[in-house]
């Protein structure tokens, strides 16, 4: 471990990364804050939604939240192919085998 | 991983990236550190970790005829939603350390860190608050107990499990906080340790939909 190699020594990754804004983060920010407001309004029973609309609405925004810290916050978009590839394949398949089981078990009480 | 991102700087001019001398330089991942690959390796492991949980809770909620049972709370919805802002606020500050490491302004840095740090340990005080109570009743008083219903065990065991991160992670930015200040953290540092964050931020936004909302 070297006693020379201070925060604002540029490094690769430091470069890489310098000539970003902090726009993208804050409209992320925004989006992720507008995003959980909908959700609880989604999800309070007092706004009667419907059964099927609430989950899939719910799902929907859950990923699309998700999707936006992997991507921005964790620069997965600005990421190398294999890595950015390596890291979202992997969560296809076990998906699903997840959507299938779970289904799967709400069939046998029918 | 964080002892590879900070191996020896001086290597780094003919390998690439600060720690890329563990391994050989590979165009497929260009500028990626070993580090930060490890730290992804260990993210996704982790991820499938949580996947097992929120799986396990899944097919036991959907083969249940009763998911809550009678006496049992429901969860406070706007006071997690409260927790949720909370820990996407430290997802901010944390890309706010990471961009200042990357510019090499360490005061900056160090200052952002203790921010998250303050972020996660907020959250985990929201989360004791909810399952023992500090200022009003806690789940645990109110009927919840872990192993008398399904409901109640994968509540119990998820949210733990992922405070248990929170917990971890916040001293992780403590340390490096402390190790940024003394100027032995570098960008490439802080950058992985930014990737555990937003993490444990990012599983917190799926926990939220599918233990509480749903």
């Amino acid at each position: 471990m070297s006693t020379d190699a201070p925060t604002s020594a540029p490094t690769a990754a430091a470069t890489e990364h310098a000539a970003h804004s902090r726009r993208p983060y804050l409209v992320i920010f925004g989006l992720l804050f507008a995003f959980t407001i909908l959700e609880v309004l989604v999800a309070l029973p007092s706004m009667g939604v419907g059964r099927g609309f609430k989950v899939s609405a719910l799902i929907i925004l859950a990923l699309t939240k998700a999707a936006m810290v992997a991507l921005w916050f964790m620069h997965l978009k600005s990421e190398f192919k294999v890595l950015r590839w390596s890291v979202l394949l992997p969560f296809a398949f076990p998906a699903l085998y997840a959507i299938v089981l779970i289904a799967e078990a709400g069939w046998r009480l029918l | 991983m964080s002892a590879t991102a900070t191996a020896d700087a001086g290597h780094h001019e003919e390998h690439h990236g600060i720690g890329g001398h563990l391994l050989p330089s590979d165009p497929a991942v260009g500028l990626a550190t070993s580090g930060k690959i490890g730290m992804w390796i260990f993210l996704l492991s982790d991820a499938f970790s949580f996947g097992g949980l929120l799986l396990a809770y899944g097919i036991l909620r959907g083969g249940s005829s009763i998911w809550h049972h009678e006496g049992e709370p429901s969860l406070g919805i706007n006071f997690t939603a409260g927790l949720t802002f909370l820990l996407i606020c430290s997802s901010v500050t944390m890309v706010m350390a990471v961009a200042n490491a990357a510019e090499g302004n360490r005061s900056k840095v160090t200052m952002w860190l203790l921010l998250t740090a303050l972020g996660g340990a907020l959250f985990l005080t929201g989360q004791f608050q909810e399952y023992f109570g500090i200022w009003s009743e806690g789940l645990t008083h109110e009927g919840l107990t872990f192993g008398r219903s399904a409901y109640a065990s994968t509540f119990y065991l998820i949210t733990s499990f992922h405070g248990a991160h929170v917990f971890s992670g916040t001293l992780y930015i403590l340390i490096t906080a402390a190790r940024s200040a003394g100027g032995k953290a570098d960008a490439n540092e802080i950058e992985i340790l930014g990737l555990f964050w937003h993490f444990v931020d990012l599983i917190w936004i799926l926990v939220f939909t599918f233990v509480y909302l749903l």
